[in-house]
C-alpha cells in the first residue's frame, strides 16, 4: 500500500494511527478473545483495549441535563467539555472490557486534567491494573486511566479504586 | 471569591478563602439520568429491589454525578483554569442516597509558588444534609 504524504503533519498522524493500531493489537491479544474478563481474569499489570468515543454536542446536553443545567457553564459557554464527562465516558468505556459484579462502587478517584477539550473530539482512552486485592469478602480493584486526543495528547489521567461484592 | 474569571490571578487568592458552595437535591430521575448519560447501568444505582437486597439497602448515586457537582464549584471559582489544569483527589466516605440534600464545599489552604506556576491547594467535601461527609478530598489548581 502506498501513501502519499503531504506534510509532516500528516506523515506524523498516520505514524501515531499505526502505532496506536498495533497497541490495540497487542493488548488485545492478552485479553479474553475479545471478551470481557471477570474479577478473577484479571491480574495486576493487565491493559485494556484501547477504545474510542466522539464526544459530540448530545452527549454533553445530555450529561447536563443529568448534572444540573448549570453545571459547568463555563465550558459549555466556551464550548469545551466538562473534564467530568471525559472522566465518566473513558470509565466507561474500559469497563466494557471486564464484568463487574452488580453493586460494585466507587472507593476513591483521582484525576487530572491537562488541555481543554473542544465539543466534537476524539478521545482515545488507555487503562491498566494497577492493584488487585482479594481478602475475605474485600475485592479491589485500582485502575489507571488516561484519555487522549485525536493527536495523542493526554487531556486527562485517573486512577478509580473500585470495590466489588464477592 | 472571583467567580468565572478567566484573569484570575494568585494574588486575587487567599488562604482561607472559601469556595462558592454547590447545593443540589438528589433524585432517582437525577441518578437515572447520570446512567444514561454515563452509559454507567450498574443496578446499585438504577434498580430499586436489587439495591434493597444489598448491604446498602437500596440505591445510591454515582460516585462520579457528586464529583460532577465537585467539578462545579470548582469550576465556578477558577474558571479555565480548573478545566485544563485542575487535579482532584478523593475518596467516598458514604452513599449519596435519593432524596439527600449534597453540599459540596470547599476552602483555599495553602497556595505554592513554585518558578512561574502557582498551585492552589484546596480541601473540597460534599456532606448530605444531616452533615454526614459524602466525599472528602484535596483539589489542586495551576494558575
Amino acid at each position: 500500500m502506498v501513501y502519499i504524504l503531504n506534510n509532516t503533519r500528516e506523515a506524523m498522524h498516520l505514524l501515531k494511527k499505526l502505532i496506536l493500531s498495533s497497541q490495540v493489537r497487542r493488548v488485545q491479544s492478552k485479553g479474553n478473545n475479545g471478551l470481557p474478563l471477570s474479577f478473577d481474569q484479571l491480574v495486576a499489570g493487565y491493559e485494556f483495549p484501547v477504545t474510542s468515543y466522539e464526544l459530540d454536542a448530545s452527549i454533553i446536553s445530555k450529561y447536563l441535563e443529568a448534572v444540573g443545567r448549570r453545571s459547568e457553564q463555563h465550558a459549555l459557554a466556551t464550548k469545551f467539555v466538562p473534564p467530568l464527562v471525559i472522566a465518566a465516558y473513558t470509565m466507561t468505556a474500559l469497563s466494557k472490557s471486564l464484568v463487574l459484579p452488580p453493586g460494585s462502587i466507587h472507593a476513591s478517584q483521582e484525576l487530572e486534567f491537562f488541555k481543554l477539550v473542544p465539543i466534537g473530539i476524539t478521545i482515545n482512552c488507555r487503562g491498566r491494573v494497577t492493584q488487585k486485592l482479594s481478602r475475605g469478602k474485600l475485592r479491589l480493584l485500582v485502575i489507571e486511566l488516561d484519555a487522549l486526543n485525536q493527536d495523542e495528547e493526554k487531556v486527562l489521567s485517573g486512577k478509580a479504586t473500585l470495590v466489588l461484592p464477592s | 471569591m472571583p467567580i468565572l474569571n478567566q484573569e484570575l490571578k494568585p494574588s486575587d487568592i487567599h488562604q482561607g478563602d472559601n469556595l462558592p458552595p454547590v447545593v443540589k437535591h438528589v433524585t432517582q430521575k437525577d441518578i437515572n439520568l447520570y446512567a444514561e448519560a454515563s452509559g454507567d447501568f450498574n443496578p446499585i444505582h438504577i434498580d430499586e429491589v436489587f439495591a434493597a437486597q444489598t448491604p446498602l439497602g437500596g440505591t445510591i448515586a454515582h460516585g462520579m454525578l457528586i464529583l460532577a457537582y465537585m467539578s462545579e464549584m470548582m469550576a465556578t471559582a477558577f474558571g479555565e483554569s480548573w478545566l485544563s489544569r485542575g487535579k482532584l483527589s478523593v475518596r467516598f466516605r458514604a452513599p449519596a442516597r435519593p432524596k439527600d440534600t449534597i453540599t459540596v464545599s470547599g476552602k483555599v489552604g495553602s497556595i505554592e509558588h513554585k518558578e512561574d506556576t502557582s498551585y492552589v491547594n484546596c480541601t473540597v467535601e460534599a456532606r448530605n444534609q444531616s452533615g454526614e461527609a459524602v466525599v472528602t478530598g484535596e483539589a489542586v489548581v495551576k494558575l
